[in-house]
């Protein structure tokens, strides 16, 4: 069973937001809720200060801070690595969502559902085509889910995930600079792992033990 | 979570082209039950981002189509008064009532002048739709030049300068590095490869496999933000300043360290021609052609003479020539550096000497001259140097000389169209295999490159100033022009005056441009536009519309447009720089238009019907597109829509298989090694000394005396007209004192186009998680020391008096002595609600007077001293 | 056009604790809002009411006194457990939350509640609850509901503000303090005058340990890291200031001490006990609303 996760190449990354957006789209995402962000920051003083980008996702943890906190298990790390919600076993307690480090969970309510992208202009076919299609449970909580419908689906087709576009995670095929990889980190020989070796790839705060599955080369 | 499935009849993906930006990147949408869900890049070409990469804006651009704001009927402003902050008080009208009124004011109009007709096209348009056509369709009316376009940011968005030398030097419209070979990169005010420019993804995925192959990239910029950022050296300079950095490095290659790809300079540029005492060229009286002196014969020949070998051009010694002292023009051109030293520039531009040194340094050690690569076979020199520039450092009042400057280093170091150096992009555009469009460029006069196509005229041949001003534009008198300033300029009607300019417009006939705010100071614009009869077709009612718009026809976004030709002409904007596969991409419908918009081309061709110049306009198609075939002609008296002329050009262009590519919606074939790395194969002569700038001055003074023009009032800098590139001051630091202490400049954000993007609210929502975007950025340390902080709204004012409201957000990363502003917010357009009242405006802040343009390509001055204080 | 500058003001530079600025989101420390914003005050609200309700249940064994155990258990149980699971985005499921105990401290909670809920209920009703083995396990379970709320947040590694040592201990004391006034103020109104003045002694030995706790707590918290120093700071950002000072310093601290100094010795007064009831309850309510609001998480970018 492979373990998912991703390198993301901050040295190729030119902060356009395509992960954001892309994401957006293929979740059906409400206003201002990210799966994906970017952290834009700068370090140091003039004339020697640099600017700092930092991609962001679920970091998918296999010590999940969000996985311990849940009273009910309905956040669980599946075999794959993939830290998954059950949105019929959510009660929406939000602790996960307090634990997270990465703060990479989102409440979805009604607040949430009734945004509109064109405020007071009602919903558009997007927005109301994807309550059908990609449908969230009032009062759960949501995130970053690596795409697992495209890694199924591509699974079942025989496609490989990370290699092929219709088996990857929608950030990884948008990003138009190739800063995203995806791949399976128990294989010793996959392109992810060679390039952690290669670059002394880092997790996000490791001091919170969560041993995330994102790792990022500079 | 999981999808339903079980209501979808239809869930497809449609190729087309991206229309968010210029560039045109590959796109294709997911489009289920009728309704477009998903933008990608297309995963087989490269066009654009990596694999099926695209950017974030590109893949917001769902919204264009979602967007209930959208026109869906014509429009017509019911109230006669015009001007900002007057409602037009807007009512719906059919399609043939609006048509009808349109054609009538046109056919009137043209019978009695028809350069009295002004039409637009705005940038972003390129990728959007048909590419040079706008510029026939006028002449189908009767309009000549190109003087009567207005286009939306033409000269504050676009790059007058860069494009006239990018085609005199590369024959090109545009330039990028050669990512794939390069090791050492200078960009200077510009962003390609971090986001902006010409096709910003493709170069952007080849800069990113170049830095992490280990190059060296310097930006030399104001701000440390999307070039500088990501730079692995990011050099704060005032702006305007490039010009004294960029002369100071060449002055140290060519008598400092005496480095020079001396080959090169003697076979590639005209260095070797001979020039008189007064700089112009000697030429043979019966060929006209400039003379070269051949140092093994001891001989003085014609330049292109066959007997004359490359090496032996001679590039010093003073000769006779009829009696006259003559001199290759190298030599006063390397006299003239010498007057440039590292510690002026460093005066000037603020770089730290030790700064300009080392980047001298890294420059001609990483050119190695002299080296070699072989590819596919082939042997090529190896300069894996770059030195670019984009609207940045070329918008200034002396953007001749920046580009030229900036330029010049490449030039010594033999750095152009060869692996690893300056790529024109592409100068070359071959016929598809078995297809007949064919694009190539040639040596015109003097030896001087002719693009093979250029975006409303050719660089060259030169044509010589004249009178009288057939239009609006002026461009009989300014003929470097790729796009007029004049009619941006507040003495428009003082020039249009003395230069005979009889055709005052009446008429602006437009393509969703918004030039009253997106150009300089919106008084000018409106004093200048306000008195003509506006149609605009518009996916939105935007600033200009409400303005000044009359009729307001509904235009489909991209994501609904038919439109076969949208990259096939505009190669130069879309394609690799790099030796990559041609990909020609068509812009697909993938969704029925909104309301009752129709594509403007379609709209063209029923006015052109009903104006009676529809066969006219035909021909000038069949001829663009150089149909031989009579059966795929367009013939007389026919009356074709977009989409039928593209099913029988389609044929012409791509013969055979013209199904398979309109199947797919993209066209691919190789691109030969030879048509990437061609200087070397196509005998032409880069015109570095401009010698063409004496005979331009000569007139421009002739003209001067002439009409009685006020140069020193208008304070006209004849001066620039030199033939060697040479440090002037730009106007905004001119402006600069005690109270006006600051120069504001502004910077293409990678989220933003112009200002159409304002209103997408995926792009909206993530602008407010950047910093800048919406903000105005000041050096922490400034701000601090004036007592300002993140989050106070200030007042920026000109000494013109124009104000600006904005709110402060401070950055160490940029020059303490300047302000900056991201594009053109501060918009107030009613009928763009996710637009009005984000960011601050810049362009509003741009002086119009004659003074603050360029006076050879007519660059407005895009920097501006100014004063700030907190409200 | 300055209506809408305005406008984006506000969305992109809200005042101070209010918000978070879009564009600083964890670049600088921020703030913890699920659990205190909108309806994250029901949260704030169950936790405080289920320690104060158990708070009297515990003090009440005491002296077994009945009244006391019924309001205590009413308190936790209805106010306590109904805004809580008012919190939740599925109140019907609340049941699923016993599932995970062994990891999970919001389910431990459930348990111990539960445990708490049919105990007591059980003690109130049989004739000799007060027999001592059932005092002790009731003891324990209310010492176990008063910190769970605090207990809950401390697991939460990702708020250096929640993690002190001092956390579990204050939360205690506090539940007490609040509990043995509320009984002290049961016996005021049964006119049991005498036992209102002995309490006394108890109520000033638990006021000096709550305002230790409470010192201890800011002062560990500021020293723990800068993450802690920065909710500490926030604690006294302009919008919490005013909070800070009236609710923790005035009505947690000050009033408290003038009362218990001026009734020193057990020279109670009704009033008075009522009084400071009133100023400890809701300087305890200021003192975990600015716990909750001031937490902030460590920013995922590396400035330095």
């Amino acid at each position: 069973m492979p373990r998912w996760g991703m390198v993301i190449d901050v040295k190729r990354c030119i902060a356009c937001w395509g992960c954001s957006i892309a994401c957006k789209e293929e979740h059906f995402l409400p206003p201002n809720v990210f799966w994906n962000r970017v952290l834009i920051g700068e370090r140091g003083k003039f004339p020697s200060s640099s600017k700092l980008i930092l991609p962001i996702l679920c970091n998918h943890c296999s010590e999940a801070a969000c996985v311990e906190a849940c009273p009910t298990g309905a956040t669980y790390v599946r075999e794959d690595g993939i830290v998954a919600i059950d949105d019929e076993k959510c009660v929406g307690c939000r602790a996960c969502l307090v634990s997270c480090p990465y703060q990479q969970r989102t409440y979805y309510d009604k607040e949430v559902k009734d945004r509109e992208y064109f405020p007071g202009q009602g919903k558009t076919e997007l927005e109301l085509i994807g309550e059908k299609l990609y449908p969230f449970a009032l009062g759960t909580v949501i995130k970053c889910n690596f795409c697992t419908e495209r890694l199924e689906d591509g699974i079942k087709k025989g496609l490989e995930p990370g290699v092929d576009e219709d088996a990857s995670p929608a950030c990884v095929n948008i990003c138009p600079v190739n800063a995203r990889v995806f791949g399976d980190l128990d294989d010793p020989n996959s392109k992810i792992n060679r390039l952690i070796m290669e670059h002394k790839g880092k997790q996000l705060r490791p001091e919170f033990g969560t041993e995330p599955a994102v790792y990022y080369i500079d | 979570m999981t999808y339903k499935t079980d209501e979808i009849w239809e869930d497809k993906w449609v190729n087309t082209t991206c229309g968010v930006c210029y560039c045109g990147c590959a796109a294709k949408v997911r489009v289920v039950n009728g309704v477009p869900v998903k933008i990608e890049g297309i995963n087989e070409s490269t066009m654009g981002g990596d694999g099926p990469g695209l950017c974030g804006k590109g893949t917001a651009g769902l919204m264009y189509y979602h967007d209930p704001n959208r026109i869906k009927k014509p429009l017509l402003r019911t109230n006669p008064e015009k001007g900002i902050g007057v409602d037009p008080k807007w009512k719906e009208i059919e399609w043939d009532e609006a048509l009808d009124i349109i054609a009538t004011k046109m056919k009137k109009i043209m019978d009695d002048d028809p350069n009295k007709i002004l039409f637009t096209n705005q940038t972003m348009r390129a990728s959007d739709g048909p590419h040079n056509h706008p510029y026939f369709y006028a002449q189908a009316f009767g309009v000549k030049n190109n003087g009567n376009f207005i286009i939306g940011g033409g000269s504050l968005h676009c790059g007058n300068a860069c494009h006239m030398l990018g085609g005199l030097i590369h024959g090109a419209w545009s330039i990028a590095p050669d990512w794939r070979y390069t090791k050492y990169v200078l960009k200077w005010g510009s962003s390609k490869g971090t986001g902006s420019g010409h096709s910003a993804m493709t170069n952007a995925r080849l800069r990113a496999d170049a830095i992490r192959r280990g190059i060296k990239e310097v930006v030399f910029d104001p701000m440390g933000n999307f070039a500088g950022g990501k730079a692995t050296e990011w050099v704060a300079i005032l702006p305007g300043t490039d010009t004294a950095v960029g002369l100071a490095i060449a002055n140290y290659i060519a008598n400092t360290r005496g480095e020079m790809d001396i080959l090169y300079l003697k076979a590639k540029t005209n260095f070797p021609y001979l020039i008189r005492e007064d700089g112009t060229y000697i030429r043979n009286a019966e060929s006209d052609k400039p003379l070269i002196f051949d140092s093994r014969e001891g001989k003085i020949k014609e330049y292109d003479d066959k007997t004359l070998a490359w090496e032996n051009c001679a590039l010093d010694g003073e000769y006779e020539y009829k009696g006259e002292k003559v001199v290759p023009c190298f030599v006063p051109f390397k006299e003239h550096l010498k007057q440039y030293t590292i510690e002026w520039a460093s005066e000037i531009s603020t770089v730290p000497v030790a700064t300009i040194l080392q980047v001298a340094k890294d420059w001609v050690d990483n050119a190695q001259i002299g080296s070699t690569i072989t590819l596919e076979g082939k042997k090529y020199p190896y300069r894996p140097v770059s030195s670019v520039t984009f609207r940045g450092s070329q918008g200034h009042s002396n953007g001749i000389h920046q580009v030229a400057a900036i330029d010049l280093m490449a030039q010594l170091v033999g750095a152009e169209d060869v692996p690893g150096g300056t790529l024109g992009w592409p100068a070359i555009r071959r016929a598809y295999p078995g297809g007949n469009y064919e694009q190539t460029c040639k040596a015109g006069k003097d030896g001087v490159i002719v693009p093979s196509v250029f975006y409303s005229h050719d660089p060259w041949p030169v044509h010589e100033p004249s009178l009288p001003a057939t239009n609006m534009g002026c461009v009989d008198v300014w003929t470097h022009c790729t796009l007029s300033h004049i009619p941006y300029v507040d003495e428009m009607e003082y020039i249009h005056e003395k230069f005979g300019m009889k055709s005052k417009p009446e008429m602006i006939f437009g393509i969703a441009a918004n030039f009253i705010i997106s150009n300089s100071d919106w008084d000018t614009a409106i004093k200048n536009f306000k008195d003509c009869f506006v149609v605009q077709n518009d996916l939105w009612v935007n600033e200009t519309d409400q303005a000044i718009g009359d009729i307001i026809l509904p235009d489909v976004s991209y994501l609904e447009k038919d439109c076969w030709s949208s990259e096939i002409d505009a190669f130069f904007f879309s394609g690799s720089p790099s030796h990559e596969n041609w990909y020609v991409h068509m812009q697909q419908p993938v969704a029925k238009p909104i309301g009752e918009s129709r594509f403007f081309m379609d709209v063209y061709i029923d006015i052109a019907d009903r104006c009676g110049v529809l066969d006219t306009f035909n021909a000038k198609l069949n001829d663009y597109y150089g149909v031989a075939d009579p059966e795929l002609q367009i013939k007389p008296g026919e009356v074709l829509t977009w989409k039928e002329i593209g099913d029988r050009f389609l044929q012409w262009i791509y013969g055979a298989d013209h199904q398979k590519v309109q199947d797919q919606g993209y066209a691919t074939w190789n691109k030969a090694i030879e048509d990437v790395y061609w200087r070397w194969d196509i005998d032409t002569r880069c015109p570095v000394y401009m010698e063409y700038l004496i005979h331009d001055r000569r007139a421009m003074e002739n003209i001067f005396e002439q009409t009685g023009f006020d140069v020193e009032g208008l304070e006209f800098d004849l001066d620039q007209y030199s033939p060697l590139p040479t440090w002037f001051w730009p106007e905004s630091h001119k402006d600069l004192d005690n109270e006006f202490d600051l120069l504001a400049f502004s910077y293409r954000d990678i989220l933003h186009t112009n200002n159409t993007t304002f209103q997408n609210p995926y792009i909206d929502e993530v602008s407010k998680m950047c910093p800048y975007t919406f903000t105005i950025t000041l050096n922490t340390t400034m701000a601090y020391e004036r007592g300002l902080k993140d989050g106070d709204i200030i007042c920026i004012e000109t000494k013109a008096g124009v104000k600006e409201t904005g709110i402060v957000k401070t950055m160490e990363a940029q020059s303490p002595k300047v302000i900056g502003i991201a594009g053109q917010g501060g918009l107030w357009a009613d009928g763009r609600p996710i637009a009005k009242g984000k960011g601050a405006n810049f362009c509003k802040l741009l002086p119009s007077k004659l003074k603050y343009f360029d006076p050879i390509a007519g660059n407005m001055e895009t920097a501006v001293a100014v004063k700030i204080y907190k409200v | 056009m300055s209506k809408n500058i305005h406008e984006l003001e506000q969305i992109m530079f809200p005042p101070d604790g209010s918000g978070v600025k879009p564009y600083e989101w964890m670049i600088n420390p921020t703030r913890q809002r699920q659990w205190i914003d909108k309806q994250g005050v029901f949260l704030w609200l169950a936790f405080f009411f289920s320690e104060i309700g158990a708070g009297l249940y515990f003090v009440s064994l005491f002296y077994q006194y009945k009244p006391g155990l019924v309001l205590g258990w009413l308190i936790t149980l209805i106010l306590g457990g109904l805004v809580h699971v008012a919190y939740l985005g599925n109140p019907f499921r609340a049941w699923r939350m016993i599932m995970k105990p062994n990891t999970s401290e919001l389910s431990r909670g459930i348990w111990i509640i539960g445990a708490f809920a049919a105990l007591g209920l059980l003690q109130m009703v049989t004739s000799g609850g007060f027999n001592i083995v059932f005092n002790v396990i009731m003891g324990i379970l209310c010492l176990l509901v008063i910190s769970h709320g605090f207990a809950t947040m401390k697991v939460i590694r990702a708020l250096p503000a929640w993690i002190s040592n001092m956390v579990l201990p204050f939360s205690i004391i506090s539940g007490v303090w609040i509990g043995q006034q509320a009984l002290q103020l049961m016996f005021v109104f049964g006119g049991q005058a005498e036992l209102v003045s002995g309490m006394e002694v108890w109520a000033e030995a638990f006021y000096f340990i709550y305002f230790l706790c409470l010192v201890l707590y800011v002062w560990g918290t500021w020293h723990a890291n800068e993450i802690g120093a920065a909710s500490i700071k926030m604690m006294l950002s302009d919008e919490l200031k005013q909070i800070t000072l009236i609710g923790v310093v005035g009505l947690a601290v000050v009033l408290p001490l003038v009362l218990t100094l001026i009734m020193w010795g057990g020279d109670t007064n009704g009033f008075m006990v009522f009084l400071r009831l009133a100023s400890v309850f809701a300087g305890d309510l200021a003192v975990r609303y600015i716990v909750m609001k001031s937490a902030v998480y460590k920013p995922l970018l590396e400035r330095s």
